[in-house]
């Protein structure tokens, strides 16, 4: 069946009145938890995942793709009206868009946004669609090896582009790959780094490392850097409408934007804070209204908010068809995958059509959704930061507590909810990325599988490993990552 | 691999102490590592690819790691605590805020069997908004109690497993 039938299907899927359900619940949840700090998406469906066992896997994955694109819409609507990017992504958005609020045009700072994520999230979506067949295809065709070097290029970008160091990228991805191979062995049954606990015979969690990481650590991080001060909400006037020069002004910069966040986000490492930087630095070069720049642009909200949900369509691509987890969300989306027993990747497109081509559907159907959600109703999500801080971060623990208490039942989850949120302190005092901990804690067990296959296969010669030119490609990007720090200094000095 | 990632930030350093307990800790990682890659039974397969190879390439990544963060603190690496919503990395970090939040943290672990969920998290939840100087203690108990039971509740509806309501007194 070709694309279109099968994308046809899809929204067979996914317009029954339960998975529209969920992706209402999924849009939500996404657009509240984008404007709550300390709470992001991988958190979320982290937390979400226990739940969703008796939901079953189409209607939670709908639900969750509602989580990924509400998030990014939130997260705008904070930029621009509290000058607080939650986000990598969101920080060029805050730039021009907070002062756009200030000026009093803060209601067309918001329908830019709203209506570029609209716009670049309903055409990355599209790429997606078509392109994800070709590239699912193309996986088939990979050698152990291939998906080895595949998953050594993700390790390196990852680490390399996360962060300011990349000395403690690695070291972050290292711990990670280190609590991967904990439990036993599955090639040989033997068990690993167990250090005698039972409890770690299943290995180590990914959603209590992701949970005590992002929620526990940040909870003593905040606490203990508190700074107690009023968000200075700027009150949304100047009608609710565009006017026609912001339309014509906005119209390329989503465009470009698109163009640029797509790609960069379906590569490995490409994040959404290198593409959100690439679209505000292009819409600065190419205006007309240079002298606004800094003092509220409207393009340089369009753009980099355009580019920031074409990334987060673009890293479902390498997830979905390679099964290779991209960022910290990806990391939490596989482990969902895993979590229901499936896993991502060429053969998922062609034994579990439904889920997949519901997933995309589901994809435009949330867009649509969700700019119904943040248009008219901005007023009432922004009510959701009156709620108090200390009260606001406590709650998240309890919901933390209750994700890892509620799964396991085990005293022993929650020691290393603590022990680990005491890591996560550290990572973020000493300035440690977070994600490539994640992307090594997931993938490190496949990594080693392929590689201990392509190594068995070729009787333990390594060079079995650069012998397809796929696997040389790979390693040879991987090498090259090292030096893209250089170029984010170029373009951060640009910026 | 020299290291010149760092953004061009002028403000001083946090400590003038340098951090070498950073990068001591990542080495101990690896020998950890090492130590138990050691430990495995390796004979009797491809010598090479046996269950130990991938976690002793670890240690030896770990250790080396280590040791080029130990040379970048010995140069005066400076560390930028991370901003984020509601905390920027140049505040000072106030201890006590600290310690209260990770007892918030590690109360469960003693209490959750004893005493049950809506319980210890009315207790973590009280601990958290004292860490955040929230002065209005036995409002927060009262907001932490009905959170976590109602939370017990809806969540034990939704299948899962959080235990008896107060397990000491048997409900």
């Amino acid at each position: 069946m070709d694309t279109l039938g099968l994308l046809l299907q899809g929204f067979e899927v996914a317009l029954t009145p339960t998975n529209l359900f969920w992706a209402l619940v999924g849009s939500t949840l996404g657009t509240a938890i984008g404007i709550l700090p300390g709470i992001g998406p991988a958190l979320t469906i982290a937390l979400l995942l226990p739940v969703t066992v008796s939901v079953g896997p189409v209607s939670a994955f709908i639900m969750f793709a509602g989580v990924l694109y509400g998030a990014m819409y939130g997260g705008s609507t904070t930029s621009i009206l509290i000058n607080t990017p939650g986000e990598a992504g969101s920080m060029m958005t805050a730039l021009e868009g907070n002062k756009m609020a200030r000026s009093g045009r803060g209601a067309a700072a918001l329908a830019t946004a709203a209506i570029g994520s609209f716009v670049a999230g309903t055409l990355a979506t599209l790429a997606l669609t078509f392109a994800a067949p070709y590239i699912a295809e193309l996986a088939f065709y990979f050698k152990p090896a291939d998906y080895f070097a595949l998953t050594i290029m993700a390790f390196t970008s990852v680490a390399v582009v996360m962060g300011s160091s990349r000395v403690r990228g690695f070291i972050s991805l290292f711990i990670g790959l280190g609590f991967g191979v904990m439990g036993i062995d599955n090639m040989t049954g033997q068990p690993r780094m167990t250090f005698g606990f039972a409890d770690l015979l299943d290995g180590m969690e990914l959603t209590v490392v992701l949970v005590s990481l992002f929620a526990v650590g940040e909870i003593i991080y905040v606490a203990s850097r508190y700074k107690n001060q009023k968000d200075d909400i700027v009150s949304v006037k100047g009608g609710m409408w565009m006017s026609k020069s912001d339309w014509k002004r906005s119209f390329m910069p989503w465009i470009r934007g698109t163009a640029i966040g797509f790609p960069m986000g379906a590569l490995p490492g490409g994040g959404s804070e290198i593409p959100t930087m690439l679209s505000y630095t292009l819409e600065k070069n190419l205006t007309k209204h240079k002298d606004e720049f800094g003092k509220g642009a409207i393009e340089g909200v369009a753009g980099p908010e355009a580019a920031n949900n074409a990334a987060a369509a673009g890293v479902l691509v390498p997830l979905l068809t390679l099964g290779l987890p991209t960022s910290a969300t990806a990391a939490i989306l596989l482990a969902a995958f895993q979590n229901f027993g499936l896993q991502p990747g060429p053969f998922l497109f062609t034994s579990n059509p439904e889920l997949i081509w519901g997933l995309i559907a589901s994809l435009y159907i949330g867009n649509a959704m969700l700019l119904v959600l943040n248009l008219p109703l901005i007023g009432i999500w922004v009510k959701l930061l009156l709620i108090p801080k200390p009260q606001l971060y406590a709650g998240i623990l309890i919901f933390a507590m209750i994700g890892i208490w509620g799964v396991s039942g085990s005293v022993f989850d929650l020691a290393c909810m603590a022990l680990v949120g005491v890591m996560g302190y550290v990572m973020r005092v000493y300035d440690f990325p977070i994600p490539p901990l994640l992307i090594g804690l997931i993938l490190g067990p496949m990594t080693e599988n392929q590689l201990r296959t392509a190594l068995a296969a070729g009787q333990g010669n390594p060079a079995v490993l650069v012998e397809s030119p796929m696997s040389i490609v790979f390693l040879t990007v991987s090498f090259l990552f090292l030096f893209v720090p250089f170029l984010i200094k170029h373009l951060r000095a640009v910026a | 691999m020299s290291n010149k990632t760092q953004a061009p930030v002028n403000t001083t350093s946090q400590s003038p102490v340098k951090p070498w307990w950073l990068g001591i800790v990542v080495v101990l990682m690896g020998v950890v590592c090492l130590y138990s890659a050691s430990e495995l039974d390796n004979t009797a397969r491809y010598s090479a690819i046996g269950p130990g190879m991938f976690v002793t390439a670890i240690g030896i990544g770990l250790v080396l790691l280590g040791l080029l963060l130990l040379i970048q603190i010995a140069r005066g690496e400076k560390f930028e605590p991370q901003d984020t919503e509601n905390a920027e990395g140049s505040t000072p970090m106030d201890k006590r805020a600290f310690f209260i939040a990770l007892a918030a943290a590690f109360v469960p672990v003693f209490i959750i069997e004893l005493l049950g969920l809506p319980v210890t998290a009315m207790v973590s939840f009280t601990l958290v908004t004292m860490a955040f100087g929230s002065k209005k203690i036995v409002l927060n108990l009262i907001i932490g109690f009905i959170l976590g039971s109602a939370s017990w509740y809806l969540f034990s509806l939704l299948g899962l497993q959080l235990g008896e309501f107060i397990p000491l007194l048997g409900v």
